[in-house]
């Protein structure tokens, strides 16, 4: 409780507080604080009585009042000090006086302290005050100013606001007062008010797009009903095809029994879609060949009497599978070359094998090919394949002749029909052994083929005409990188060729036949061409075989021809031997493959009385250019398949004539060994004693050219 | 085409040629009817190339072939089949030349026309002789063209003409094997030679045709079916025989030789006393004719062959 008292009195005490007793009363006493405080409380509600004096009292004074005291303070203390030093009995008691003023005095400056205290105080409070006052102006000013700010800004905002009205492009004022109704234009109203004439434009517009809005709705409600007859419709239609296919399933016999096979024909161009271009082309050009001879056969019944039937032969899936997307192809090469890898390790395949595969590989034909059947008047038919060699981009074909009727093919005749060279030199000179594209033999260069020669058994001939029936043309002067297939080269060619092939079919077949004639000794001589020879006619033909062609070069007298380069290796050579009696007639002769527009050649020696050729005979040599150089009356009717047997019955007869006219040696006794039974006006003429190998019809006498 | 073009040069024979008269032109005669001339000069230069030796101009010139050809200094005058036609030499280079006249010799038989085999040129009498298979010999004059004397007396067909200068006598050879001589100016056969009836210079399993006939006023060369052989004229002896087994088709008197061509490739020369001097091959296997060249520039001697590649043959150098 004391202590509590204490400290608060502590607190409270303050030097004005006893200040102002120490002026009321002139000794200093221990005040109960508690009792001073709750009087002064209780007095001014100030808590320290300075606080009321600090009003009144006068700081310079208070300041004067300071600087006496401590002056008085210093001299007390001196003479505090002085006594001290001095020391004596009654010292004590005049430091204890000076003690007691100096208390006074130090109680004097507490509360100068307190005043000062206060002062500050109260200075403080009012710059506080003042300050706070300054402040709130301030904040009030700032407020004011960013108010301002503020409403500055909203203004220039409200200035700078475009009312999104004015985006909108309305009418013209024109127009608007011209189309809007009045009770929207409100004329009398928005002339004068630029607002109310805005606020009426905006109406009308909006008036109009709501129209408009109205207009768009319904269009788009149309174009729904439209779409859906539209799914409708497709709809319809797609179901249609599943019907018209199994219309066309069930008209297929009625095709058949009308011979008009659409189906087959429209399964035959999906085929085709996946041939290579040059066997396209010739698909495309034959097909198209073929249909035109048919048309122009208008006598014909309607059943078409195909002379030219085209088909596809092969595996279109192996054609499709030729193109396969280029991903799966680098797979297959990357796992192929890893294959590759691994089969290298483990056995090295050999060189020839290797080569063997690589030549095979560059030999590769295409796996579709094009069959053409040609059929000819005699129910023979040519089947010709056509296959297309895709790493050289050439096409070569195979032939195959079937009769109607069985052939029996006479010794002589072997090479007639066979396929190697049936189609030999269609054209001059093109004999199918040799590739027609001049960029393969680099690429033989690389696999060691040295020609195709070899392989054209199998693969078939690479004919110039089938290069040029499947569009490929590839000219000697300016060699082409890439060859392409064109349609206008194979047009124009077709029908030539068809035409060639034919006549070569029927030329061939006719030889066939004949051959089987001359084997057996008879010259098969028809009756329309019995009118170029006499009735009688003695020398018979007693052989007729083949001779190969190194045997014909062997021969002594064909050298003429030989040297002429008359004796190709394309060539078919034969040997008739013709006899009358003593004399034997030798004739070496050189068929041509372009028989018969190409006159066979005959080469003669005699062996009667010495051996007589055309290097010592004269006569030798007419009878010779009878047969060669006046072919042409022997051609007998077209297609001149008897030209040959026409010759050979010429060349009868001309020994004939040549026997029975050779003059009679008188020294040598006995009858001439051949009497002459020809009629001849004259024996001999001219410088060489030409004999009469001339037979003139009717008369039938024999006369010199 | 090609084969049928080849065939027929294999088979063509050149029966008749003739030296233009400047020397600078052969023309041949084929057994087509067919005129070629060859330009000399280009052929036998020492340039010559293959195109030089192919005819200049080749033109159809008769029917049949062309049997004989004989040239006056501006004409050439060729014979075939039953007619003799006259062509401009200067003319002759240039294309579509067409004759400039044309005769036929009455002829008896119609059945069928007789050939000209051998033409011969009278100067004196500006006359030209055809004789051929008719078997009688036709005296033309030229400037009218009328056909002036037909000397008959062969039998067979006559191959070769002759002309003895002196006495204007004409010697005719032919298929029967005489040799007979006429006289122009009596139009009579004046004497006659069977040559095949002499044992040293027949040669029966030939026969006994005359197929050439070369004089010199005293002197005669023939041959054919029967030797080679010289006759004395007067005496009408073979005085020599020239051992030539292969026919003579032509023979001729060249300077102080004899030149004979026939089967075989060469042409002969003899000396007059029988002897073989020279044999200069050729390319043909057989000769139908020879003619010289008688220009002073290049005395040459031309062979014509029976073959006909289209070369005139080569030139054979004499002397």
């Amino acid at each position: 409780m004391v202590r509590r008292r204490q400290s608060i009195c502590r607190r409270l005490w303050s030097f004005g507080d006893v200040a102002s007793l120490v002026c009321c009363r002139d000794s200093v006493r221990t005040i109960c604080p508690q009792n001073i405080c709750s009087l002064r409380a209780h007095m001014e509600g100030k808590y320290y009585s300075e606080e009321a004096e600090v009003d009144l009292r006068d700081p310079g004074r208070d300041y004067e009042l300071y600087k006496y005291t401590c002056q008085e303070l210093q001299r007390l203390m001196a003479e505090i000090q002085d006594l001290k030093s001095r020391g004596g009995k009654d010292v004590a008691v005049e430091i204890e006086d000076r003690r007691i003023q100096s208390c006074v005095h130090f109680m004097t400056l507490k509360k100068l302290n307190r005043l000062a205290h206060i002062r500050l105080k109260k200075g403080r409070d009012q710059t506080h005050e003042a300050k706070q006052k300054v402040d709130a102006y301030h904040l009030q000013l700032q407020n004011l100013l960013y108010e301002v700010m503020h409403l500055q800004k909203e203004i220039t905002k409200c200035l700078e606001f475009k009312s999104k009205h004015e985006e909108i492009d309305l009418v013209s004022l024109e127009e608007f007062y011209k189309e809007a109704p009045p009770d929207i234009s409100k004329a009398e109203v928005t002339m004068g008010d630029p607002h109310q004439q805005t606020l009426a434009r905006l109406d009308w517009e909006l008036e109009q797009r709501k129209r408009l809005a109205e207009k768009y709705r319904e269009c788009l409600s149309n174009k729904e009903k439209i779409l859906k007859e539209i799914e409708v419709k497709k709809e319809y239609l797609s179901s249609l095809q599943p019907r018209l296919n199994s219309i066309m399933q069930a008209s297929l016999p009625v095709q058949e029994y009308l011979f008009m096979p659409f189906d087959q024909a429209h399964k035959q161009y999906e085929t085709a879609r996946h041939l290579p271009p040059p066997l396209y082309v010739l698909f495309v050009q034959a097909t198209a060949y073929g249909q035109a001879c048919a048309h122009m056969k208008s006598s014909q019944p309607p059943r078409q009497d195909k002379t030219l039937s085209v088909a596809i032969e092969g595996s279109v899936d192996e054609a499709k599978a030729l193109f396969k997307p280029p991903e799966d192809s680098q797979d297959d090469e990357s796992d192929s070359d890893a294959e590759e890898e691994q089969t290298t390790k483990r056995r090295r395949p050999t060189l020839g094998v290797q080569l063997d595969d690589k030549r095979k590989e560059m030999l590769k034909r295409h796996p579709l090919s094009v069959m053409l059947d040609l059929k000819c008047k005699d129910d023979s038919v040519l089947h010709l394949t056509f296959y297309y060699l895709m790493n050289l981009n050439i096409m070569t074909v195979k032939a195959k002749v079937t009769t109607a009727t069985e052939l029996i093919t006479p010794i002589s005749a072997g090479d007639l029909l066979s396929p190697d060279s049936v189609l030999s030199c269609l054209y001059p000179g093109d004999h199918g052994k040799k590739t027609p594209n001049p960029a393969n033999q680099y690429q033989f260069d690389k696999v060691g083929i040295l020609t195709l020669r070899d392989y054209v058994l199998d693969l078939g001939h690479p004919y110039l005409w089938v290069q040029k029936l499947g569009g490929l043309h590839f000219p000697k002067e300016q060699p082409q990188h890439t060859v392409i297939a064109d349609h206008s080269l194979s047009a124009s060619h077709m029908e030539t060729t068809m035409k060639l092939l034919k006549t070569r079919v029927q030329s061939r077949l006719a030889l066939h036949k004949q051959f089987a004639s001359l084997e057996h000794g008879i010259v098969p001589v028809t009756s329309d061409c019995q009118y170029l020879f006499p009735a009688k006619v003695v020398s018979r033909l007693v052989k007729w075989v083949t001779i190969a062609h190194e045997d014909y070069m062997e021969l002594h007298f064909t050298k003429d021809i030989v040297e002429a380069g008359l004796a190709g290796d394309t060539n078919l050579y034969y040997m008739a031997l013709v006899e009358r009696g003593t004399a034997k007639l030798q004739a070496a002769v050189v068929l041509n493959p372009g028989y018969s527009s190409i006159p066979p050649i005959f080469q003669l020696c005699l062996n009667w009385k010495g051996e007589k050729t055309n290097s010592n005979d004269d006569n030798i040599r007419a009878m010779e250019s009878e047969v060669n150089v006046c072919y042409k009356e022997l051609c007998g009717p077209r297609p001149s398949h008897q030209l040959l047997t026409n010759q050979l019955q010429r060349l009868c007869v001309l020994l004939d004539v040549y026997l029975e006219t050779e003059s009679h040696d008188d020294s040598v006794e006995g009858p001439k060994e051949f009497p002459q039974e020809k009629m001849c006006l004259r024996l001999f003429r001219g410088p060489s004693r030409m004999k009469p190998f001339k037979y003139n019809h009717p008369q039938g006498f024999f006369s010199h050219r | 085409m090609e084969v049928f073009q080849t065939l027929q040069r294999l088979h063509m024979t050149i029966f008749s040629q003739s030296v233009s008269p400047c020397g600078k032109f052969l023309a041949a005669g084929n057994n087509y009817g067919q005129i070629a001339v060859f330009s000399l000069s280009a052929a036998l230069s020492s340039e010559a190339k293959e195109e030089s030796k192919k005819p200049v101009v080749t033109f159809q010139a008769h029917d049949g072939p062309v049997y004989s050809m004989v040239s006056t200094d501006r004409h050439l005058l060729s014979a075939g089949d039953g007619e003799v036609k006259a062509w401009l030499w200067a003319e002759i280079l240039k294309k579509g030349c067409k004759e400039l006249w044309r005769r036929q010799p009455p002829y008896r038989t119609s059945l069928e026309v007789p050939e000209i085999n051998a033409l011969l040129l009278v100067p004196k009498e500006n006359s030209l002789i055809l004789a051929g298979g008719d078997c009688q010999l036709h005296a033309m004059d030229l400037e009218t063209g009328a056909f002036t004397r037909a000397l008959r007396g062969h039998t067979d067909y006559i191959h070769c003409l002759a002309l003895r200068e002196r006495s204007p006598e004409v010697l005719s050879g032919g298929e029967d094997g005489a040799v007979r001589l006429w006289d122009l100016r009596t139009a009579k056969e004046v004497q006659t030679i069977e040559v095949y009836k002499h044992e040293e210079c027949s040669r029966p399993h030939n026969g006994r045709w005359i197929g050439c006939l070369a004089t010199d006023s005293d002197w005669m060369v023939c041959g054919g079916g029967p030797a080679l052989t010289l006759w004395h004229l007067r005496s009408s002896t073979p005085t020599t025989i020239f051992p030539m087994r292969a026919p003579q088709k032509h023979v001729t008197f060249y300077q102080d030789l004899i030149l004979s061509a026939g089967q075989g490739r060469c042409v002969n020369q003899w000396q007059l006393s029988g002897e073989l001097k020279a044999q200069v091959p050729g390319s043909s296997p057989g000769l139908l004719s020879l003619s010289l060249n008688q220009q002073p520039a290049a005395p040459e001697c031309k062979v014509g062959p029976a073959r006909g590649c289209g070369d005139p043959g080569r030139p054979v150098a004499c002397g």
